[in-house]
C-alpha cells in the first residue's frame, strides 16, 4: 500500500500529520483522523447522556419553581421559592432528613470498619476462598427490595426467626415488634444495610490492600515493628485513597435509599423509616405535587454534590497526589 | 527458637493451629451470616402453608411441601416477571457495553480537543442522584408512550450506568500496548478497522464485566421499575415481589417461594461470575 507509512505516522502520537490522500478517499475507506473518529464515537454517547441525564436534571430544577403537574402539560405558573418554602416548613421534610442522615452516616461508617476487618481476613489466600468470596458478596447482589422482604419476615414481631434465636439464647423473654417501634424500625434497617453491604466494602478495600507492595511490610517486620504498628503505620495511610473510593460508593447511594424502607417498613412506623427519597416519591406520585416533588428532588441533588465534593476535596488533597 | 512444653509440643506451633482455628472459624462465621437468610428463605418456603406462622420456629420443616410455589406461581406470573427482569437487564448490559466500549476507545487511546470536559460530563453523571432525574423522564416517558414498555426503563437505566462502563472501558484499553495499534494500521487497516478487528476482540474480559455489573444493576433496580411499570404483565421480579399481596392475611409462605425463585438464578450467577464481578468492582480503585 502506498500509503502505509503516512498511516503509520498518523498514529496517535502525531496527530497532526496530513495525510497524503484525499478527504474523500479517507471518508469512502473510513480513514478518519483521530479527531474524526473520536467526534464519530462520543457523539451518540454525549448526545445520549445529554438527552436523558442532564435535560432532565435541568427540568427538575425549573419544575421546582412552577406548580401544576408536569404530568398533564398543563400551562404552569411560576411561583418562585414557594415551593421550597413550603417543604421546608414542613415537618415531613425535615424529619426524612434526619432519617436520611442517621441512617447514611451510622451505616457508612460501621460498614467501613466490617468491611475492613473483612478485607484483613480475606487478604489470606487459602483454599475455598473463590467460593467464600461469592458467598459473602452474595448479600450484596440480592436485590435491595427483595431483601427487604427477607429481612421483614425474619424480624417479624411474632414468627420472626430474629425473636426466636434472641429466645432461645435468652437475651429476650417474648418477643420483641423490632419494626413497630420507631427507633428501633430505623435501627433495624440500619443493620440490614451494614449485613448487605459490609462485603462491597471489603471487596473494594482488597483491591486496595492488594496494591501495598509487601517490601514494606518485610522491612517493617525486620525492624521488630508489631503487627498494630504495621496495621497503623503502613496498611491505613497507603489504604487511604481506597478508604475514601468506598466511603464514596457507599455514601451516595445510602443517601438515595429507596427500596430498603419501601419494603421493609413502608416508611413506617409513623414515618420513622421515611427517607428522603421515599419522601419525596410519596410527595410526587401520591400527593401529586409535582412542583414540590421537585424542590425535594433538587434539595437531595444538592445534598449529594456536597457530599461527592467533600469526599473528592479530600481525595485530592495534595499529599494524596 | 521455640519452647517446649511437655516435651511434645512447642509454642509456637501451638500458636500457629490456634490461629488457623480462628482465621478458618471468623471465615466460617461470615459466610454463614451472609447465607443464614437464604437458607431461612428455603426453609420457609418449603414449610406446610400452617408450619410458616408458628412460634417458637422449626428449623426444620416437618413435612417439606411444594405448596406454596404452587400458589405463589398460580396467583402471581412469577415466571413473566422474571423474564421481563432478563429482557431489560440483558438490553441495558448490551446497549452500555457498546456505547461504553466506544466512549472508553475515545478517552484512552485518541486524541481530541475537548477530551477533558467530555470526561467530566461523562464521569459527573455517575455523582448525581437517580431520583434528580425522575420526575421529568416519567413525563417524558408518558409522552412518547414508553411507560410499560422495556425501552422505558433500558433507556434511563443505560444512561445512569453509562460512567460506570466507561470508566471500565477506558481503564482496560489504557493498559493495552500502543503496539497492537499500529501493527493494524501498518497492515493497512483504518482507525476503525484497527477498532474493530483488533482492539474490541481483545477487550473481552471488560465487555464481561461490564456486561455482569450493569445486569445485577437493572436487575435489582427498584425506584424506576416501580414507577414506570404501572400493568402487572410488565412489572419486573423486584417489582412483582414488592407488591405482591395474598388474598386473605400477608402471604409470608408463598412470599418465601417466590423470593426463593428470584434467587436462584442470582445465586448461581454470583458463582459463576464471582471474579469478573470482584474486578469490575475493584477496577482502579487499587491503584492510589
Amino acid at each position: 500500500m502506498p500509503d502505509t507509512a503516512d498511516h503509520v505516522s498518523s498514529s496517535r502520537h502525531d496527530g497532526e500529520s496530513t495525510p497524503a490522500v484525499s478527504r474523500w478517499q479517507r471518508y469512502r475507506e473510513f480513514r478518519l483522523t483521530e479527531e474524526e473518529l473520536a467526534t464519530a464515537l462520543l457523539a451518540p454517547v454525549v448526545l445520549f447522556l445529554l438527552a436523558v441525564s442532564f435535560y432532565p436534571i435541568i427540568e427538575t430544577v425549573r419544575s421546582s419553581f412552577y406548580t401544576g403537574y408536569v404530568i398533564e402539560a398543563r400551562p404552569q405558573t411560576f411561583v418562585g421559592l414557594q415551593n421550597y418554602e413550603q417543604l421546608l416548613s414542613n415537618g415531613g421534610f425535615w424529619n426524612s432528613f434526619t432519617v436520611s442522615m442517621i441512617y447514611t452516616f451510622v451505616s457508612v461508617p460501621i460498614e467501613l470498619c466490617i468491611g475492613l476487618g473483612m478485607a484483613l481476613l480475606l487478604q489470606r489466600s487459602f483454599r475455598g476462598k473463590y467460593i467464600t468470596q461469592a458467598a459473602i458478596l452474595f448479600p450484596w447482589a440480592l436485590p435491595t427490595v427483595i431483601n427487604a422482604k427477607i429481612w421483614a419476615w425474619m424480624f417479624h414481631g411474632q414468627y420472626g426467626v430474629i425473636n426466636d434465636m434472641l429466645i432461645r439464647i435468652g437475651i429476650f423473654e417474648t418477643t420483641f415488634p423490632f419494626l413497630a417501634k420507631p427507633n428501633v424500625a430505623l435501627a433495624s434497617m440500619t443493620f440490614i444495610t451494614i449485613w448487605k453491604t459490609s462485603s462491597f466494602m471489603a471487596l473494594i478495600l482488597l483491591a486496595g490492600l492488594s496494591g501495598i507492595p509487601d517490601h514494606l511490610y518485610e522491612a517493617a517486620r525486620m525492624d521488630g515493628a508489631s503487627r498494630w504498628r504495621l496495621f497503623r503505620d503502613i496498611t491505613l495511610p497507603l489504604l487511604k485513597p481506597t478508604i475514601l473510593v468506598a466511603l464514596i460508593f457507599r455514601t451516595l447511594p445510602a443517601f438515595q435509599a429507596f427500596g430498603l424502607p419501601y419494603g421493609l417498613t413502608g416508611g413506617g412506623p409513623g414515618e420513622a423509616t421515611t427517607t428522603l427519597v421515599l419522601f419525596d416519591h410519596q410527595l410526587t406520585f401520591t400527593q401529586l405535587a409535582f412542583g414540590r416533588g421537585s424542590a425535594a428532588a433538587t434539595i437531595i441533588t444538592l445534598i449529594a454534590l456536597v457530599i461527592s465534593l467533600v469526599y473528592v476535596g479530600t481525595l485530592y488533597e495534595p499529599e494524596v497526589r | 527458637m521455640s519452647t517446649k512444653i511437655f516435651g511434645a509440643f512447642d509454642v509456637d506451633s501451638l500458636q500457629r493451629v490456634g490461629e488457623k482455628l480462628g482465621f478458618y472459624g471468623s471465615i466460617g462465621v461470615l459466610v454463614a451470616i451472609s447465607m443464614f437468610p437464604v437458607f431461612w428463605i428455603f426453609i420457609t418456603s418449603i414449610k406446610q402453608p400452617s408450619n410458616v406462622v408458628q412460634f417458637p420456629v422449626y428449623y426444620l420443616p416437618q413435612q417439606p411441601t411444594l405448596e406454596n410455589y404452587r400458589v405463589a406461581l398460580e396467583q402471581a406470573p412469577f415466571m413473566r416477571y422474571l423474564l421481563n427482569s432478563i429482557i431489560v437487564a440483558g438490553g441495558t448490559a448490551i446497549v452500555d457495553v457498546v456505547l461504553g466500549a466506544l466512549a472508553g476507545y475515545s478517552l484512552s487511546r485518541l486524541r481530541f480537543r475537548f477530551k477533558l470536559p467530555v470526561l467530566l460530563l461523562i464521569l459527573g453523571t455517575a455523582m448525581l442522584p437517580f431520583i434528580s432525574r425522575l420526575i421529568p423522564l416519567f413525563s417524558l416517558a408518558r409522552s412518547w408512550g414508553l411507560l410499560n414498555s422495556y425501552l422505558g426503563l433500558i433507556i434511563p437505566y443505560a444512561a445512569f450506568q453509562l460512567p460506570f462502563a466507561v470508566w471500565i472501558f477506558q481503564a482496560y484499553f489504557k493498559e493495552l500496548p500502543d503496539s497492537l495499534e499500529e501493527a493494524g494500521l501498518m497492515d493497512g487497516l483504518s482507525r476503525i478497522g484497527v477498532l474493530f478487528r483488533i482492539i474490541l476482540p481483545v477487550s473481552a474480559p471488560a465487555m464481561a464485566t461490564t456486561a455482569i455489573i450493569v445486569f445485577i444493576y437493572a436487575w435489582n433496580e427498584f425506584l424506576f421499575a416501580l414507577t414506570f411499570m404501572t400493568e402487572d404483565s410488565m412489572r419486573t421480579i423486584t417489582v412483582g415481589i414488592a407488591l405482591y399481596q395474598g388474598e386473605y392475611q400477608y402471604p409470608w409462605g408463598t412470599i418465601s417461594a417466590a423470593v426463593f425463585l428470584s434467587i436462584v438464578p442470582l445465586m448461581l450467577f454470583m458463582l459463576f461470575f464471582q471474579r469478573r464481578v470482584v474486578e469490575g468492582l475493584t477496577a482502579g480503585t487499587g491503584k492510589a
